[in-house]
């Protein structure tokens, strides 16, 4: 089986972001791999432990995702490729999808493991859209995979009434939920390995397309400018004698804050 | 006029209240406006649909849609959008939904956008507002395309209880079953609980809760509240809450009048899925936890001392 994963580098949500003139100030910013493509890889890994699975990571972006791929590499990834397109900076969902459609064809896939959404824009659009666009299945959500045979999948996607267990015919896109597995911290043997390894960059030219092929010219949505969100203020925070101040914060719930 | 096909949120067999707001909220904005429901059963809902502010209610009811399957429900929804030749799709705030609109926009030749909370039309130029980065910011996006589809994040939009539509039922047929991607069964968690999605009150339990002992106590306070019952991711993963209860950017997102913390610090994955509460309350042992930053009350102490205080004194109110 051949697996292709999909990895973004995102800004890292646990710092604080500030939007200036309608732009998220870069000073001070850091990136890192998306958690939920974290997931992904670690799915993908596990596949290959147990299956014989090779494994192939894609990351798409605009600069150098080598540590992000070196980190990959050092989960179990056997080979990776970096699209690397200045193209790709401000490209939206289904210019995302169309690049990853490339990507597919141009190998020999049964099944792409994708995140189930980015951290940065949180759309979760790209990887349902990769398999409109492929004509191949999607199963999104997805909490768990278990290999039935070569070209069947069995998976349990965390839907509105419950586990929905789907049968998935191979080739498919999955993308992951972060329910779906605790991604390994890699063994320093892994990581001594993984600096060894060659990651294949190419641009858009390079994997055979263009920029308006893949609609980055004509994008069909596009963000005119950052707003800060509207932050929530602490309120009353009370100390003390436990059945004082649970009682004090109850009046106020019942007739300052009138929602009890 | 701006034609806006509004997807019916139905959970077991119930009209979810997204589905009003939305179509309230086209109402508001001078839309023509239409429902579709997919389902199985789900013919019923068209007088609820029509009350709740439809003129135009789309039904694709069929057995073979009693489990949700994302190829054949997108299906149906781009046979009503086509039909109703919709300029707007909107689904409410569902897995259903996140599942659905990239299908659906990418059949309509339509722009896509997830958890929106606002919709301007100006003329030929439409933008959406939607939170991005772990609700960090906001962004404003231009819809360069005609069509567009949606998915409204919880609470964004209030019901008009003065809307009301007409009843005009169309019937479509229904959509081929996915051969590729079979559902096979769903493990229900219909447990008669209070949906987290539409509950007014809810209760949330965390890491402070260390055992079972601990969460039942909790979700005996969300049950003498009348109160959805959710959790942190901590809970989650130590296997003591069960995924479908997770609050935060990958789990529910809700927007209840007032959300009840205990025993969480307040990650930010967390108050993420949580930030558009009307009142927050946070009971927390640490004075220091992040939670006290956004919650307009604050209890410091031990939640096994707590959270009994809180039900006697709920008691003494209601009583």
């Amino acid at each position: 089986m051949k697996i292709l994963t999909t990895v973004k580098k995102v800004v890292d949500v646990e710092l604080n972001i500030h939007v200036e003139n309608g732009a998220i100030v870069e000073k001070g910013l850091q990136y890192v791999i998306n958690a939920w493509d974290e997931n992904a890889v670690e799915a993908a890994v596990q596949l290959k432990e147990a299956n014989k699975a090779e494994t192939t990571l894609v990351s798409l972006g605009s600069g150098d995702n080598t540590d992000i791929i070196r980190k990959c590499y050092a989960m179990g990834i056997d080979n990776a490729i970096h699209i690397d397109d200045p193209a790709l900076a401000k490209a939206d969902s289904p210019t995302f999808a169309k690049v990853l459609q490339k990507v597919y064809e141009a190998g020999d896939y049964d099944l792409v493991i994708a995140g189930k959404q980015a951290q940065d824009t949180d759309a979760g659009q790209a990887g349902i859209m990769l398999g409109e666009f492929l004509g191949i299945p999607c199963v999104s959500n997805v909490i768990e995979i278990k290999v039935t045979d070569d070209t069947h999948i069995q998976v349990s996607r965390l839907g509105d009434a419950g586990t929905e267990i789907v049968d998935v015919t191979l080739p498919a896109v999955i993308t992951v939920s972060d329910s779906i597995n605790e991604p390994r911290l890699p063994a320093m043997r892994g990581i001594m390995m993984a600096k060894k390894k060659k990651i294949t960059v190419m641009d858009l030219a390079g994997l055979g397309t263009s920029v308006e092929e893949i609609g980055g010219t004509a994008p069909t949505s596009g963000i005119v400018e950052f707003m800060p969100t509207q932050k929530r203020k602490g309120g009353q925070k009370f100390e003390g004698d436990p059945a004082e101040i649970t009682a004090q914060v109850v009046q106020l719930l019942v007739n300052e804050a009138k929602v009890l | 006029m701006t034609n806006i096909l509004v997807v019916a949120d139905i959970k077991q067999g119930d009209l979810k209240g997204s589905t009003a707001e939305l179509l309230s909220k086209a109402r508001a904005l001078g839309a023509a406006t239409a429902a579709v429901a997919v389902g199985s059963n789900v013919a019923d809902l068209a007088p609820q649909l029509a009350a709740a502010g439809s003129d135009t209610q789309y039904i694709a009811d069929d057995p073979s849609l009693e489990i949700f399957s994302a190829a054949p429900f997108a299906a149906a929804v781009v046979e009503a959008a086509k039909a109703f030749s919709a300029d707007m799709v909107w689904f409410g705030f569902s897995e259903t939904g996140k599942a659905a609109a990239p299908r659906v926009a990418v059949q309509l030749e339509a722009a896509c956008a997830t958890e929106i909370i606002d919709v301007t039309m100006d003329g030929d130029d439409q933008h959406i507002v939607r939170p991005a980065i772990a609700n960090k910011v906001l962004q404003k996006v231009k819809i360069n395309v005609p069509k567009l589809v949606a998915v409204v994040r919880a609470g964004a939009f209030e019901a008009d209880p003065e809307v009301t539509g007409t009843e005009n039922v169309v019937t479509l047929d229904p959509p081929e079953k996915d051969m590729a991607a079979v559902v096979k069964e769903l493990i229900s968690d219909a447990s008669g609980e209070i949906d987290l999605a539409d509950a007014d009150i809810v209760v949330s339990v965390g890491r402070g809760a260390k055992d079972q002992a601990g969460v039942d106590l909790v979700k005996d306070l969300a049950d003498d509240l009348a109160a959805g019952f959710g959790s942190s991711r901590a809970m989650v993963d130590a296997g003591l809450m069960a995924h479908n209860k997770q609050v935060g950017q990958t789990g529910k997102i809700v927007a209840p009048s007032l959300y009840v913390a205990v025993g969480i610090s307040g990650a930010i994955q967390h108050l993420a899925g949580m930030n558009g509460a009307k009142v927050i309350l946070a009971v927390n042992k640490d004075p220091e936890a992040p939670i006290f930053n956004v919650a307009d009350f604050g209890i410091v102490g031990d939640l096994f001392d707590v959270v009994p205080l809180l039900k006697e004194e709920i008691k003494k109110i209601r009583a």
